[in-house]
């Protein structure tokens, strides 16, 4: 584990000197710091309160302009900003969880038991995402804990593929090999040897994830099975912006910015870590 | 790397441009539109003498379980698109009056008889002429089917030839709403001899007298519709060939009406009108119509503490029509009771006894808990309802919980064999006689409601009654009476109308528009609209 933390301060001083970098963390660092201010300090006023009249452009009583039914954007969209970001985020970790043990098992034992864990993981990723996500939603009802399994269940199978194939190629090593011949058992190799090891690609893939969950979000909530009303998420902010692109687009505008900078953000951050656990790739974005 | 940076610090730049320097849009509507003096927001251009083709843009398309056959069809939806091929007896005029159609004149020998007097050349789309036959056979099919809109016809005793030309239906008790409900598309004249010999099947496919003959249809993408030659009136049809488009998305619907690859489109979004100013040669109206939103309240689940009639009574007297039609519906729409609030005879919302009661029944309402309340995604404006009525219960210490289901999932939680919902939102088509819809809150004749309503005797006595009255005013006096038995039963509550907007391109079509539809037809008067860039 001490490992991984100096890799990790060597990627980040490594980066330091990259704006962009810096630029993602400080975006990523001000959604949440936003989100918080609004959840804990009510800035903005009540999310579902009526505060004006319909379709108002914005203005000194309603910053961001207001809804369909009269309600200030600006609250809305700091609970949808962390409404979305708490669901992706928390679905993420548990990806991470099942991900890197499935893989960290898959990777050392190798054989059925690999070819078993990878298979599942090639049927689920055969189907889109969003349909995947639907799929969920019809079984378990709309809402968040859907918008949550849903987008477990969407990320769950690349993830574990790769720290499969990360764990393979560490458990091929000369530690390993000698760990296990002088008897260590294999939990304790898969968590004291292979696990710290596997950790960057875990890193990497969870950003890929967060992005992919955010999104995943969006399309459910668009769709109806996400957030429910009268709670606000991005993806939902932007179904209901959508019909007003034309005549009130701050209602589209404001969610929609926040959604792609969130992504890049986060994108940006994700192919940091790259840079420093796997340099031989080339940068994605550039 | 660099580059990404300046990209995505120019959008969020001009983003936020876009943001700021954004005219004002839509603004409130004190009340819908009145209606004008001649009943119509448009009139086709009768100087435009061209004929070319017409492409019509709908959010979602006919289904029914019963396939292309209009007598089974329950959904104004397939009303509208069957209109074009199908045609009933008699007709509805502009302000809710019944006119002929495929019947040229009627008389009303007594209360309960009725001898239609068939209209001369008129032809199915293979070219046979209409008979008497086809049109007894039809309304004994109808009759005999287990379709919903039957229990609308009445209590019809026979339909029988009585001559060449002509028809009597007799009734075993005067009904008002008689003519009314021959007025709809499910009470069509069907070929019955291309039925009976089995060289159509009516559920597959259409043929009918209309104006129009399906070419081909693709489901849930498009119709293609050509001009019936055999038509009476073919001459003057100036749409040649009629495609609809279905597009689901409100926003592409709106983008088509921009650019004009559509000429019309209907649009579920009441601040479309708004989202329409300023662009060129596009006009948006809203129609007012007889439909309404409705709250279901299951009643008929024991463990749901809207069994107790004095619960359910207390939610309705904590809801506010009138702030759900300006919030909601931007004013488009207008508090209503069973009997639509646009329809003569109708009831008066705010003399209901929920309406003029004090408060809401605390005791009852604390019974109430938290309430599960389900909603279609399908149409933004049942969303902003339930999100009114949230708030208005919440208000009232009521805690209610929106779930949204795609249309399909909310008919099987809402209409299925085993409702699962607690409160739920939908709408009906008013139609044009005060007391027709009310049919649906009798479980026994309307069959859909079965599941999720309990059988008001009293209830039904009222319905019945207010079809078999005259108009005058005992039937005014019924009418009030069924609205506050509805009222305080607070089984299925009528809400608020529900307008209709659509938008057309004014360079590609001159349309015929009501100012007010009680079938939720759309497209009624396509047939004469004109076209000013066709040849």
């Amino acid at each position: 584990m001490k490992a991984t933390a100096v890799r990790v301060r060597r990627a980040l001083a490594m980066r330091s000197g990259d704006g962009l970098l810096r630029g993602a963390v400080w975006v990523l660092l001000a959604l949440v710091l936003a989100t918080l201010v609004g959840q804990l300090t009510g800035a903005g006023g009540r999310p579902d309160a009526i505060v004006g009249p319909r379709l108002q452009p914005p203005g000194s009583g309603w910053l961001l302009g207001t809804d369909n039914l009269g309600r200030s954007l600006l609250p809305r969209l700091l609970q949808g900003i962390g409404t979305t970001l708490l669901l992706s985020t928390l679905a993420v970790a548990c990806t991470a969880v099942i991900s890197t043990a499935l893989g960290v098992v898959a990777g050392y034992r190798g054989g059925r038991t690999a070819e078993l864990i990878l298979r599942i993981g090639d049927v689920l990723y055969s189907f889109p995402a969003i349909v995947l996500a639907v799929l969920v939603a019809a079984v378990l009802g709309p809402g968040r804990t859907t918008a949550l399994a849903a987008i477990v269940l969407v990320t769950v199978p690349l993830m574990t593929r790769m720290v499969g194939v990360a764990a393979r190629a560490v458990a091929r090593r000369e530690f390993v090999t000698a760990a296990r011949i002088s008897g260590v058992s294999a939990p304790t190799i898969m968590l004291r040897h292979i696990l710290p090891n596997v950790a960057g690609t875990v890193a990497v893939q969870g950003t890929y994830a967060l992005s992919v969950g955010i999104l995943v979000e969006g399309g459910l909530s668009f769709l109806g099975y996400g957030v429910q009303l009268p709670d606000a998420s991005l993806g939902l902010l932007i179904q209901e912006g959508g019909l007003y692109m034309v005549g009130a687009p701050w209602l589209i505008v404001a969610p929609g910015v926040v959604l792609v900078a969130a992504i890049m953000a986060i994108n940006l951050v994700g192919d940091s870590l790259r840079d420093r656990f796997e340099p031989r790739e080339t940068r994605s974005l550039v | 790397m660099r580059r990404s940076a300046i990209i995505v610090g120019c959008s969020v730049a001009l983003s936020a441009a876009v943001t700021s320097c954004s005219a004002p849009a839509a603004t409130d509507t004190a009340a819908g539109q009145k209606a004008p003096k001649s009943g119509y927001l448009a009139t086709s251009d009768a100087s435009f003498k061209g004929s070319g083709p017409l492409t019509v843009q709908l959010d979602y398309d006919t289904v029914e379980a019963g396939g292309l056959d209009p007598q089974t069809a329950a959904t104004a939806r397939s009303w509208s698109i069957e209109s074009l091929v199908y045609e009933p007896l008699v007709t509805i005029g502009p302000k809710f009056e019944v006119e002929p159609l495929l019947a040229s004149s009627w008389k009303q020998p007594s209360a309960t008889e009725y001898v239609f007097t068939l209209r001369k050349g008129v032809k199915f789309g293979n070219g046979r002429a209409l008979t008497t036959a086809d049109v007894v056979g039809s309304l004994q099919r109808l009759l005999k089917s287990k379709a919903a809109y039957a229990a609308q016809l009445g209590p019809v005793k026979s339909v029988t030839a009585s001559g060449p030309d002509q028809v009597t239906v007799r009734l075993t008790k005067a009904y008002t709403p008689f003519l009314a409900a021959l007025a709809n598309t499910p009470a069509a004249i069907l070929p019955m001899k291309e039925i009976d010999d089995g060289s159509l099947d009516i559920k597959k496919e259409m043929l009918g007298t209309g104006p129009f003959v399906v070419k081909d249809h693709k489901q849930d993408q498009y119709w293609n519709f050509t001009r019936n030659t055999s038509y009476r009136d073919a001459e003057n049809v100036r749409i040649s060939d009629l495609k609809i488009e279905i597009v689901p998305q409100e926003a592409a619907r709106l983008a088509a009406l921009r650019n004009g690859s559509a000429a019309f489109v209907n649009f579920n979004n009441i601040d479309s009108m708004d989202q329409l100013t300023g662009t060129r040669d596009a006009e948006a109206v809203s129609q007012t119509n007889s439909d309404f939103y409705y709250l279901i309240q299951n009643s008929k689940n024991p463990d749901s503490p809207l069994a107790d009639q004095k619960v359910r009574f207390a939610l309705n007297s904590a809801l506010n029509r009138k702030e759900i039609a300006s919030v909601a519906l931007g004013g488009q729409g207008r508090p209503t009771g069973v009997t639509p609030s646009v329809l003569p005879g109708a009831c008066d919302p705010a003399k209901l006894p929920a309406a003029t009661a004090r408060s809401a029944d605390p005791a009852a309402l604390k019974k109430a808990g938290t309430l599960r309340l389900a909603v279609y995604t399908s149409e933004p404006a049942v969303g902003q309802i339930a999100q009114v009525i949230q708030q208005q219960l919440a208000k009232a210490g009521v805690t209610v919980k929106i779930e949204k289901y795609d249309d399909t999932t909310f008919n099987s939680k809402v209409f299925g064999a085993k409702p699962d919902f607690d409160l739920a939102i939908g709408w009906f088509a008013g139609y044009v006689d005060a007391s027709m819809v009310s049919r649906w809150w009798n479980p026994v004749q309307a069959g859909f409601s079965s599941t999720f309503l309990n059988d008001d005797k009293t209830l039904d006595a009222l319905i019945d009654d207010a079809g078999s009255e005259p108009a005058g005013a005992d039937r005014t006096k019924t009418l009030a009476e069924l609205c506050a038995r509805v009222d305080s039963g607070a089984q299925m509550l009528p809400l608020v109308t529900r307008p209709s907007v659509v938008g057309y391109r004014t360079d590609r079509v001159s349309p015929t528009l009501r100012a007010a539809e009680g079938y939720g037809n759309i497209l009624r008067d396509i047939a004469h609209y004109t076209l000013p860039d066709a040849k």
